[in-house]
């Protein structure tokens, strides 16, 4: 495999693991602590704001996994 | 109103008439019909998946939610279709390279193929037919119930009931899934608009979002944090809720086919990411609703909230939007659960093609009379019955994905734990088991079994067969 493929499929790697780990973090008091809403942003309570950076976050390592999906470098055809 | 309501519902309903046509026309054999050609673009794509994936629950349940409830409704559902975006690009590859768009039949018809007998179809259709059916039943119950509050002496429920399913058994009866696509495409942009245009108000009404928040806490500052004044969002209720939404493209066969009609897999993976966009932007817009609704409806009924705030307060034209916007969710979501049980009956048959659509067909006409039938009949809890049918379709969520991630022999094992925990899901939703073991909820506890399980299972028959090869 060449080295870009490697560090695309890495890359891949990555953004499972990392969506993995917002998702565990969502559900923690990291996020959701119970019965509080400061710091707030721009009057924002702290888990609307704190939801809404997990959200965004997601996304963008959604569209990361797009451009690196190993598809796109495993020279297979769509099905097996 | 009445002129604009008959203004733009009859723009809706000619828009619909000449996509009903088109598709109609581009419609040259079964497939074209049930599978809309597999050529679906970016575009129609992710309109498609997420007008069929965002119910008329987002326009009226979501803004109920975070009146009631609070912020943490965004955990709810903001962040778990979030996620959902990163299942549809991961799974819809794994699906495509598991499937051809010219092969795939249908989920049951997947099932049978890959656990080698003909249970493992029966038993994923009588899951969504026992779960799906109920659902589009709210759908419509919902939907007809606001429709008789928001203009009444026009129609008795039961009367905008039988509406909704004629006009949507139409159109998909002539058109097909094509049909479908173009009523969710339209569906999925008014939604967008509307709540956008309202959710601009009820900024407007408080000055800025600062101060919306700022009213919202010396109403009731329980609303700002986790678990909301009712507690409903507890962190299990939330996880649970996360589980479940996360297994929606998988389980849910109207949903597994959009991945599999899109045109090649980069649209498909392209579709993912504006889910993910598209999905935010429309959650977004029912957070400022709902806190407009605590501040200045914090004491009564949903259904008074929604008609005052979605169609009374507003201006004629937009008010219009809105009922036709509710009309066209309902029936979207409604339309495609409805061809998808149609299609998923189609995969499980043999025989000639052309009897096959008949009976394809005939079923579809069934399924509709009898969710008009429960929608008659049912409770108006309307967001907590459907939560139960995601849960239910989650639960053969683990049978799917092994069959689709694996290409080994698959024990019959597999179909006796996914059915055993169905029955014990069903049987706790009747009051005899019940619904938690040690404070921990049943839905939690029967997927992490199921989890474990099956993994032992293909762990244990890939021994076997590495054994049997030694």
């Amino acid at each position: 495999m060449k080295t870009e493929n490697k560090a695309k499929l890495l890359l891949w790697r990555f953004c499972c693991f990392a969506i993995v780990v917002l998702s565990v973090l969502t559900f923690t008091p990291l996020i959701i602590p119970a019965g509080t809403f400061e710091p707030s942003l721009f009057g924002v309570p702290f888990t609307l704001w704190a939801g809404m950076l997990i959200a965004l976050a997601m996304i963008i390592l959604t569209i990361i996994a797009s451009i690196v999906h190993p598809d796109k470098y495993d020279n297979v055809n769509e099905t097996e | 109103m009445t002129f604009w309501l008959l203004v733009i519902g009859g723009v809706y309903g000619v828009t619909l008439v000449v996509a009903t046509i088109k598709a109609r026309q581009a419609s040259h054999n079964s497939d074209d019909y049930v599978m809309a050609g597999s050529n679906v673009g970016v575009v129609l794509g992710f309109l498609t998946f997420g007008a069929t994936l965002f119910s008329t629950f987002t326009l009226m349940g979501m803004p109920d939610f975070f009146r009631t409830h609070g912020i943490g409704a965004w955990i709810f559902l903001a962040v778990s279709d979030a996620a959902v975006a990163f299942v549809v690009l991961w799974f819809g590859s794994k699906l495509r390279r598991r499937v051809s768009s010219k092969d795939f039949k249908g989920m049951a018809g997947l099932m049978r193929d890959s656990y080698k007998t003909p249970w493992a179809g029966y038993l994923y259709f009588a899951t969504i037919f026992i779960f799906l059916t109920p659902y589009v039943a709210i759908q419509i119950r919902g939907i007809s119930i606001f429709l008789n509050a928001a203009f009444p002496l026009t129609l008795p429920d039961w009367g905008w009931a039988a509406s909704i399913v004629v006009v949507m058994l139409i159109y998909s009866e002539i058109g097909g899934l094509k049909a479908i696509i173009y009523s969710d495409a339209l569906q999925g942009i008014l939604l967008l608009v509307v709540t956008w245009v309202i959710a601009y108000g009820c900024v407007q009404n408080f000055g800025s979002i600062q101060l919306m928040f700022d009213s919202v806490r010396e109403v009731n500052p329980a609303l700002l944090s986790t678990p909301g004044p009712k507690g409903l969002f507890n962190t299990q209720f939330l996880l649970a809720s996360f589980l479940v939404i996360l297994f929606l493209p998988l389980t849910q066969p109207q949903l597994a086919t959009r991945m599999i009609i899109m045109r090649d897999m980069q649209s498909m993976q392209q579709m993912a990411i504006a889910l993910g966009i598209f999905a935010i932007a429309v959650i977004l817009p029912t957070v400022a609703i709902g806190m407009y609704g605590a501040v200045h409806y914090a004491d009564v009924s949903a259904s008074e909230f929604l008609a005052q705030v979605l169609l009374h307060e507003q201006a004629p034209a937009l008010a219009a939007c809105v009922a036709v916007g509710l009309v066209a969710a309902a029936m979207s979501t409604s339309d495609s659960q409805l061809f998808a049980l149609g299609t998923e009956l189609r995969s499980l048959l043999s025989g000639k093609e052309k009897t096959i659509m008949i009976y394809t067909r005939l079923a579809i006409v069934c399924f509709a009379g009898l969710a008009f039938l429960f929608a008659i009949m049912s409770s108006e809890e309307m967001v907590l019955l459907a939560r139960v049918s995601f849960t239910g379709t989650a639960l053969v969520g683990p049978m799917i994905l092994t069959a689709v991630l694996t290409r080994r022999k698959l024990g019959s094992e597999i179909l006796i734990l996914t059915a055993t925990a169905l029955a014990l899901f069903l049987i706790s939703l009747s009051g005899l088991i019940p619904t938690s073991l040690l404070s921990i909820r049943l839905e939690l506890l029967l997927l992490l079994f199921l989890t474990i399980f099956i993994s032992l299972s293909v762990l244990c028959r890939k021994s076997l067969e590495l054994k049997t090869v030694s």
